[in-house]
């Protein structure tokens, strides 16, 4: 029925639009006649579902996927990201219990999902050296998962430099904030 | 005597000063003056100031004369020059005219005493890119003069531009980033390098799908393939020469260490091994190579002789010395000079020569990023952020010049020239 909705005013806003582009729209008496041109609309928009997702499937299907994506999620709100030092890729003192806490999170999730490592920088730093330091950053926080018992096949790592700020900035809490390494888990 | 003649040059110097504002190091020399009359037909003032403005830095760019920045019409076959230009040395006389199919033409005129002594016309199908007209007018007026070759005028720029967190678009641009053409877009696109020195292709990482995959694309096909794709990070730091050979930067295993890609064989060999980090691999000769090492705790320029294995410290000044570029004996490098990481002043671009101790400091004031020669080794271009301003430099090495373009566009992630 949405669809229906939208689809109709996107057609009314294309008509109405039409219209109007005729003629300029300043101070146009109202009771002018204005002649509807011939002008090509933009096709309605629709939808087309794939094959594969016309399979209905029984109801506990749907329901799993739902709980696997929920399961995914609460859990990733559990798993702390691990601050780091200016140029510094080893774990901090005060960074020990954010990363027994994410061992504890990852060792309980099931088998199936994998945890991915995102290492991040502050924008100090060069662009290539950044990068590197990001994946040494995630490269320590594996190392620790690896250590607590966490299984290391079930650990990828991505850098994505200094590219995926959560703050921008120009303070030294922004920047500290930004040099981190964030949890991900896929399915 | 002596004190009239510095008062002299003081004097002459701040006359610069005001006139020349796109440049950073000024010296007092004896550079010839030119001037330039414009004999416009066809086009609206603010088209015709755009293109004075674009001709103005080009040929300021060239380091050989003294250019008058006052904007002057004069009729094109005019038997005289104004007689605001009678003491210049040149008079550069152009006009633009329009055809019937919207080409933009040039016509040329460069007086030396009045006497005309080059003439040229100039077309190009589209205004909308007159200044890679205006760089190929600089590129013959620096020929005529007998100077050392500025092609590097005429080759464009590739850059990535963060939009937001994780997504970038790759563009190509000409040397002044005035002219910009967004050619890939709507994903997350880092680390572009021209591929070949015709610059009709070029290499990229792309981190849309999760896993770091080194693409090339052929910009006359628009053909997009993939090269090789690792986990961690993949990055593309140098192409040789010939367009054989590339330096990647990967860490299948979380260890970022440089490796050569010999594209014909598809074959990957491993060129450092050391426990820390190793990034930004240049070829320097057909043995060495230059990169970024944290080796000795701290990230500074080191290189490899690829076949005896030997590694030696190039670089002894700078705190942290995180990017290089390197051109024959040339390397220009990054260093942040101060002891405070989050002072302002704090990055610093330097050239050394692997043939001597020598050190030129090459920026003076804010953070200065991204070097990268010309083929030829005659300029550095660089990105300059200062006082919530930034700007694409150009540093004349020979002419010991730094010109300045200021940029409006937003974060540059890496650029290759």
């Amino acid at each position: 029925m949405k669809n229906v909705l939208f689809t109709s005013a996107v057609v009314a806003l294309l008509a109405l639009s039409g219209c109007s582009s005729k003629e300029p729209v300043v101070d146009a008496p109202v009771d002018e006649k204005v002649e509807q041109p011939v002008q090509e609309v933009e096709a309605v928009k629709t939808e087309e579902v794939a094959t594969e997702d016309t399979s209905v499937l029984g109801e506990n299907a749907a329901n799993m996927s739902d709980s696997n994506e929920m399961t995914i999620a609460n859990l990733e709100k559990e798993l702390l990201s691990v601050y780091f030092d200016f140029d510094k890729f080893s774990i901090r003192e005060d960074m020990q219990n954010n990363v027994a806490n994410d061992a504890k999170v990852a060792k309980g999730a099931p088998a199936n999902l994998t945890v991915k490592l995102e290492g991040n920088c502050d924008e100090w730093g060069s662009d290539e050296y950044n990068f590197a330091l990001g994946l040494k950053r995630a490269n320590s926080v594996k190392n620790a998962l690896v250590a607590e018992g966490v299984d290391a096949s079930r650990i990828t790592m991505v850098s994505y430099g200094e590219s995926n700020p959560v703050c921008s900035d120009k303070t030294r809490e922004c920047w500290s904030k930004n040099r981190r390494v964030d949890f991900k888990l896929l399915p | 005597m002596k004190k009239i003649l510095f008062f002299l040059l003081l004097l002459s110097s701040f006359v610069h000063a005001t006139n020349a504002t796109i440049e950073v190091i000024k010296k007092v020399d004896a550079l010839p003056t030119l001037a330039l009359e414009d004999a416009s037909i066809n086009y609206d003032d603010t088209f015709r100031l755009q293109f004075f403005k674009s001709l103005v830095a080009d040929l300021n760019v060239l380091a050989l004369f003294n250019v008058d920045r006052h904007y002057l019409k004069n009729h094109f076959n005019s038997a005289d020059v104004l007689l605001e230009n009678n003491k210049m040395d040149y008079v550069l006389r152009y006009k633009l005219s329009q055809d019937d199919d919207g080409s933009l033409n040039v016509a040329l005129l460069l007086l030396k005493e009045k006497e005309s002594v080059l003439s040229k016309t100039y077309k190009i199908a589209n205004k909308n890119v007159y200044m890679f007209l205006s760089h190929s007018i600089a590129y013959d007026i620096n020929s005529f003069m007998g100077a050392a070759s500025v092609d590097w005028i005429k080759k464009k720029v590739v850059f990535a531009r963060m939009s937001e967190a994780k997504k970038s678009e790759i563009i190509i641009a000409d040397y002044t980033l005035s002219y910009q053409h967004v050619v890939i877009k709507d994903g997350f696109y880092i680390f572009p390098k021209w591929a070949n020195k015709e610059q009709t292709a070029i290499y990229y990482t792309s981190l849309d799908n999760g896993k770091p995959t080194l693409e090339h694309i052929d910009l006359k096909t628009g053909k997009v393939s993939k090269i090789y794709s690792s986990d961690g990070m993949l990055v593309c730091s140098d192409v040789s020469l010939d367009g054989k050979k590339l330096l990647l930067t990967m860490a299948p295993n979380g260890q970022p260490d440089i490796y050569s890609f010999d594209i014909e064989q598809k074959k990957l060999q491993r060129v450092t091994n050391y426990s820390g980090i190793d990034v930004n691999g240049q070829f320097l000769d057909n043995e060495t190579i230059v990169f970024v090492s944290n080796r000795l705790g701290y990230p500074n320029i080191f290189s490899k002789n690829t076949k005896t294995g030997v590694v030696e410290q190039m670089v002894y000044y700078g705190q942290s010395n995180s990017s290089c570029s390197v051109n024959g004996e040339y390397i220009v490098y990054k260093a942040r000079e101060s002891s405070n990481a989050f002072s302002d002043n704090t990055f610093n671009l330097h050239l050394i020569s692997t043939k001597t101790d020598f050190i030129r400091r090459l920026t003076a004031t804010g953070v200065n990023e991204f070097p990268r020669f010309s083929r030829d080794g005659d300029a550095v271009l660089f990105i300059k952020n200062y006082k919530a301003q930034s700007s694409l430099g150009i540093i004349r090495l020979n002419h010991n010049k730094n010109f300045l373009f200021p940029l409006k566009s937003g974060r540059i992630q890496s650029m290759d020239w």
